[in-house]
């Protein structure tokens, strides 16, 4: 068996992968890719600590996310259809109408 | 005793279920007569669905439902919810806030498109605050808090040939969606620690001690950081200036009061009954003390959202801002918790807790009153707010209420509810925590008292023009004054019921 820590190695390099895109990519399609990467990071904890602990609750919880995860892009390509329409591109940095 | 203990368990979750019926019955309505322009029976069914689960609530609430008296928690479908008295408080802070904002898109909303769609988005989203009210588990925290961001999301991007809505959107959603993972992924960490997500299991394992503390306190840390997304606090408080701003001014009033509340409603319950203080500081000598954590979190955000307020000429910005510094508030409820505090943490969560609900009141009533103006088309700009008064002398006394209320003088209920809040704080020992509130209250006075000013006192420099009198925005506005007032000689029951309710977490 491949010892715990090393999931949590990997789940944190796609955790940081899914940040740094997020941090440097202007482009808001990417943006909810790299999202996705952050809550797979968090799917890969729960399906090998779910192995780890013997209970099927993190492997159930990870059903859940990935639904969650769709209903999010689902309700973001929406907003970002409308910022396609209003702004003419997906830049997120093209919208800034409002400033303090 | 009571017919209640009649009811089927399940039947404790009937705010939850009326609220999810009624989003279900707006879409039936919808889809019969989808081109209808005349939205009397949306609002209406809207309104009539959040007084009933409030109703509900306030019975139960009345009736000791989930409480000491009638045999404790109820908890249902495997310990992922439970119904006591916070999770029956916050509901009556929701549905009441939701019924306020209803009746008011009734005039808002009178020349859009979609109607159907936005009040049952507004219902949808009260159901997934109430569920999070209730939420037990970490993952029905998760799912809950998703129920009620998704449809904030589309809700704030509803005027879509509006750029400042879109944009407002936007920022709301990338944010959102950032921390959501975020906090997805520190769950993940707590469940690595401690294979469960039930919260009271959560805290059985971690009473056995664990050497994982590094990963335990990165997770405590995320989901902390998801809850400061949802009630605006710092360190991701910034989409909250423009997703009000932009934002229709209900759908602000809403975000700001309800769905902030429902932030705390759950972080309440997952920091005190998951991360007891007295086991999570026993781990590792202290390095996962989340009080300390959220006695600096409330510092800076009071601090931050008074002084920046204070700088802004956009009263609905500014009312954004002062949100934040509300939240700053909110937050001594988990800042001033200590180990040994008995009785007095429960009287500090409690006295938190009323404050949102006066908070609830006010705040609401505040952005419908913008979203008055907004109708009467008189813009934005403190300027523009010039003699208001002299034309709707009983709408610029409401707001009068707010503003005073808000920034916590007398006749009001956010003097109680703050003095309430600064008292316990003291009452734990953390007198230097209620002393930065306090000057940050004297602060607020300042800008809130700009908006009187403006209303009152200046002159308009143009002809002021006031086209019709939104009857819905005005029954709104008035139920918000009026409760803010009411709630000054009837604090007495509400910081008592709080307090009670919230000392049975500990």
């Amino acid at each position: 068996m491949v010892p715990p820590q090393y999931y949590l190695l990997l789940s944190a390099a796609v955790f940081c992968i899914g940040i740094f895109g997020l941090l440097t990519r202007r482009n808001a399609l990417l943006f909810l890719m790299s999202v996705e990467l952050m809550l797979n990071a968090a799917n890969i904890n729960l399906v090998a600590f779910s192995y780890y602990w013997g209970n099927v609750t993190g492997q159930t919880f990870t059903l859940f996310t990935l639904a969650l995860a769709a209903a999010e892009v689902a309700v973001g390509l929406g907003i970002i259809l409308v910022l396609y329409r209003n702004f003419d591109g997906v830049d997120v940095t093209n919208a800034t109408t409002m400033r303090w | 005793m009571t017919p209640l203990q009649t009811l089927p368990e399940w039947a404790a979750t009937a705010p939850a279920i009326v609220l999810a019926l009624t989003g279900l019955a707006l879409l039936l309505i919808d889809t019969i007569d989808p081109d209808s322009t005349n939205n009397g029976l949306l609002a209406g069914t809207a309104t009539l669905g959040a007084l009933a689960a409030g109703g509900i609530a306030a019975w139960f609430l009345i009736g000791g439902t989930g409480m000491e008296s009638t045999g404790g928690a109820i908890s249902l479908y495997g310990d992922a919810l439970v119904v006591d008295g916070m999770s029956l408080f916050f509901t009556l802070i929701f549905t009441s806030v939701t019924a306020m904002v209803t009746v008011a898109s009734y005039d808002y909303l009178a020349d859009e498109e979609y109607q159907g769609e936005f009040y049952s988005l507004v219902i949808f989203a009260a159901t997934g605050m109430t569920l999070m009210g209730m939420s037990n588990s970490l993952a029905t925290v998760f799912v809950s808090l998703e129920l009620a961001s998704l449809p904030s999301y589309a809700l704030v991007a509803f005027l879509k040939k509006d750029r400042g809505s879109i944009e407002a959107g936007l920022k709301y959603f990338l944010i959102g969606a950032l921390s959501s993972a975020v906090f997805a992924f520190g769950i993940s960490l707590v469940f690595a620690v401690t294979g469960s997500l039930v919260l009271p299991e959560v805290a059985a394992t971690l009473a056995e001690g664990t050497e994982l503390v590094g990963v335990l306190g990165l997770g405590v840390l995320m989901i902390a950081g998801g809850f400061a997304f949802k009630t605006a606090s710092v360190p991701f408080h910034f989409w909250a200036p423009e997703a009000y701003e932009g934002a229709p001014a209900p759908v602000s009033a809403f975000l700001s009061s309800a769905s902030k509340a429902a932030g705390f409603a759950v972080a309440f319950r997952v920091f005190t009954v998951a991360f007891p203080l007295e086991t999570v500081t026993a781990i590792g000598g202290g390095s996962v003390d989340w009080s300390l954590l959220f006695a600096l979190l409330a510092v800076v955000t009071m601090t931050l959202g008074n002084f920046a307020a204070a700088t802004q000429e956009n009263v609905k910005r500014m009312l954004a801002y002062s949100s934040i510094g509300h939240a700053g508030y909110a937050l001594i409820g988990l800042a001033a918790i200590t180990v040994d505090g008995g009785a007095a943490n429960g009287d500090v969560l409690g006295a938190s807790m009323a404050h949102l609900l006066v908070y609830g009141f006010m705040n609401t009533g505040a952005f419908l009153f913008i979203a008055m103006v907004e109708k009467w088309g008189l813009g934005r700009t403190f300027e523009d707010y010039n003699g208001i008064a002299s034309k709707a002398p009983i709408a610029a006394t409401a707001m009068t209420v707010f503003m005073f209320s808000l920034a916590g003088l007398p006749p009001f209920g956010g003097f109680v509810s703050k003095y309430a809040l600064f008292y316990s704080a003291i009452e734990s020992g953390f007198w230097w925590l209620a002393a930065v509130g306090a000057v940050n209250s004297a602060l607020s006075l300042f800008y809130y008292s700009r908006v009187v000013k403006a209303m009152w006192i200046e002159e308009p420099s143009k002809p002021l023009e006031i086209g019709s009198q939104p009857v819905g925005l005005y029954v709104a506005v008035i139920f918000a004054a009026v409760g803010t007032v009411l709630l000054l000689p009837g604090f007495q029951p509400v910081i008592e019921t709080a307090q009670t309710v919230a000392a049975a977490l500990f």
